[in-house]
């Protein structure tokens, strides 16, 4: 750890050139879409397993602190989105490298220019929520804390496990030190695994760029965070078709963000339920790109402790796969009229002051 | 014109001196065009004695005075007065245990030099005329820029990598490997490619660019990085390498 805030000083002062901030930038963004990614895939999860949860999950994200942090979570995407193609496309073109600082300063170019209209599409949803003749309603602070601490506790006790994990590991092969030996002629092995996810990291980048966009589309500037809970309101991606049940009419009859999880999930093309299929792919590729690059963070600061960097290993392998069995237990969930009822029961409740 | 120095000194021997701290100095009658180990010798020779640095050619060819001037990486014997200011800051390269003022202890850094197996690796019998292996221009343009290296370590001890994590192998390393696996001529490049493809070899490497302007000899560090991973990604070195053109990021 001492490695982490040497690091972390240091690059303050090194007066390096535009690449050593493009890699800071992309660095905390993709944390930060990460930690995001959790809470998000967690929360979604409970449109089907806890119908009230969520409920009252998209009211918090309905607080202004929240509406700042979505802004900021957009911003972080683009930028991530934009660099992350930067550097996959000089890494296979070494040759191009000596147009490094000028792509560097188009990344940030283009982000501006992506999140200009955005911001003011985005904007525009939260003034007319804001206007609306109903004062809107605003959950307290307390509500949110008591809501996201679960989370916090989830992710102290996976570190804490990881690291025990790691403890007993280490005792059975001996904590990894034997290979420390500097006289030991060692014979050498390219790690298969590592070339395989500097491979992953770019080309699950490329697919995730269409699949994100699409998806922050459809959540930020088709509709609002505000209209996923309105009632009445359209869904975007599912065609209005009041031939079909409540829960498949492209109407948010119930207002509620459970009937709105369950109108995208239920839209069929043909035999082909695609909102699931897409979130499917979303899931699996984020995910598992979001860990791995957690992985390349937290072991880059702890290969002065076997104990540690196999603890960062088995935390993310762990983090990853929670998230993926999570995700997809629930998109191959169904959510029926009573858990619809039961979340409009939970919104009323909180509405009410209760 | 004076010039005034804030040094980075550091003596484990002597109490008081032994956490590093910061000192000025003020050097008189400066030329613009003086460089700077000139003036860190003044200091030396006419103010205070212990000051401790290491440098030998004086001429950027030796690659003993890497140092942290004004916040980047440089050769003190390559820079004038003229590039920097009359204000300049000095202290050591980073991520290298320091021994005493600017001096650091270079030995993990040759060590992860020495592991790439850096010389000519050929057994089979040399050519019918008893003379030299040949090999066409186009060839040796492949692997001309990373000839130049002179071990200064100024890039290694630019990049936030290897600041985090003293196992990785480096910059300067990785060039020098790169000498070797584009050169037809030598047989050892699979070996090498086998160990710059270890969790600590290239894959720490996350293109951020510090290593290529901290270079005094121009060298494309990052580039070269670039293309060794090209090649243990395609497991081949044919048609990877490409001769560097006119140099877009200078030592400025
Ligand atoms: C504040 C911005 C966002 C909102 C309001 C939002 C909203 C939603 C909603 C309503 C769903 C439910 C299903 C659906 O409508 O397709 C969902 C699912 C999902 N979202 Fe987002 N999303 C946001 C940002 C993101 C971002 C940035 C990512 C990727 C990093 C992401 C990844 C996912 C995934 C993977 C699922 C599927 C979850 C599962 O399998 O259970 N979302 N999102
Ligand atoms: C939108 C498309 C995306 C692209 C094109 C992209 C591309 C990349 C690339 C090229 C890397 C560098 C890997 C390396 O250095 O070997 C990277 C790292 C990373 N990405 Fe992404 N990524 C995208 C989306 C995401 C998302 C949605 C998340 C969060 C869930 C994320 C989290 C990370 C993290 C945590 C890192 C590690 C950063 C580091 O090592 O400094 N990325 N990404
Ligand atoms: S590549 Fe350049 S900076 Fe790095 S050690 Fe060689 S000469 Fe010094
Ligand atoms: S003293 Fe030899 S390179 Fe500067």
């Amino acid at each position: 750890m001492t490695s982490l805030v040497l690091t972390l000083t240091e690059t303050l002062r090194y007066r390096g050139a535009l690449g050593q901030w493009s890699w800071v930038l992309h660095r905390i963004t993709g944390l930060g879409v990460l930690l995001f990614l959790v809470l998000h895939v967690i929360g979604v999860s409970w449109a089907v397993f806890f119908p009230e949860l969520w409920e009252k999950e998209i009211l918090i994200y309905q607080h202004p602190l929240f509406t700042i942090g979505e802004f900021a979570l957009t911003a972080c995407v683009i930028y991530h989105a934009l660099n992350g193609l930067r550097i996959g496309i000089l890494d296979y073109n070494p040759k191009w490298w000596k147009h490094q600082q000028q792509a560097a300063i188009y990344v940030l170019i283009g982000t501006v220019v992506i999140l200009i209209p955005t911001f003011i599409l985005m904007f525009q949803h939260v003034l007319k929520h804001y206007q609306s003749p109903e004062a809107p309603f605003i959950v307290s602070l307390a509500f949110i804390a008591e809501a996201q601490f679960p989370f916090l506790v989830g992710i102290v006790v996976a570190a804490v496990a990881a690291v025990l994990v790691s403890s007993v590991v280490g005792l059975f092969t001996g904590g990894g030190r034997a290979s420390a030996d500097k006289n030991a002629r060692q014979s050498h092995h390219g790690s298969q695994l590592e070339r395989f996810w500097w491979r992953f990291m770019r080309t699950s980048g490329i697919l995730i760029v269409p699949l994100v966009f699409g998806h922050l589309i459809l959540a930020h500037i088709v509709q609002g965070v505000f209209e996923i809970n309105l009632i009445n309101a359209t869904i975007p991606g599912v065609p209005v078709n009041e031939a079909l049940g409540m829960l498949a009419n492209g109407i948010n009859n119930s207002g509620t963000a459970v009937e709105y999880v369950a109108e995208r999930w239920n839209f069929f093309a043909g035999p082909v339920a695609i909102w699931r299929l897409y979130d499917a792919a979303l899931l699996a590729l984020v995910t598992v790109h979001g860990f791995n690059g957690l992985r390349y963070v937290l072991t880059d600061y702890t290969q002065g402790s076997p104990l540690l960097r196999r603890a960062m290993g088995y935390l993310c392998a762990m983090g990853a796969v929670a998230l993926l069995v999570v995700g997809t237990l629930a998109l191959l969930g169904t959510i029926d009229q009573t858990m619809v009822d039961m979340a409009r029961a939970a919104q009323d409740a909180i509405l009410a002051g209760g | 014109m004076d010039v005034t120095f804030r040094i980075r000194r550091f003596n484990p021997e002597v109490p008081g001196k032994n956490k590093p701290y910061w000192q000025e100095f003020t050097v008189k009658n400066v030329e613009e065009t003086d460089r700077v180990l000139e003036l860190l010798h003044r200091v030396k020779w006419e103010q205070d004695g212990t000051l401790t640095l290491r440098r030998a050619c004086a001429h950027g060819v030796c690659g003993s005075d890497a140092m942290r001037i004004n916040g980047v990486n440089k050769l003190a014997c390559k820079v004038l007065v003229r590039d920097v200011g009359t204000k300049i800051q000095i202290e050591p390269i980073l991520g290298l245990p320091v021994l005493k003022d600017l001096v650091v202890d270079m030995e993990p850094f040759f060590d992860h030099y020495r592991s790439v197996m850096p010389f000519f690796v050929n057994d089979t019998p040399v050519p019918a005329d008893g003379r030299e292996r040949r090999q066409t221009q186009e060839d040796r343009e492949k692997f001309d820029d990373t000839t130049k290296c002179i071990l200064c370590a100024a890039c290694t001890t630019s990049c936030p990598s290897f600041w985090a994590n003293g196992h990785y192998v480096g910059p300067a390393a990785i060039v020098q490997a790169h000498r070797f696996i584009f050169d037809t001529r030598d047989e050892g490049w699979k070996e090498r490619l086998e160990i710059l493809g270890e969790p600590n070899g290239v894959w720490r490497c996350r293109t951020i660019f510090n290593c290529t302007p901290a270079c005094p000899r121009e060298i494309q560090v990052t580039k070269a990085i670039g293309e060794v991973k090209l090649a243990i990604q395609q497991r081949k070195r044919e048609g990877i390498a490409t001769p560097v053109g006119p140099i877009a990021v200078g030592n400025g």
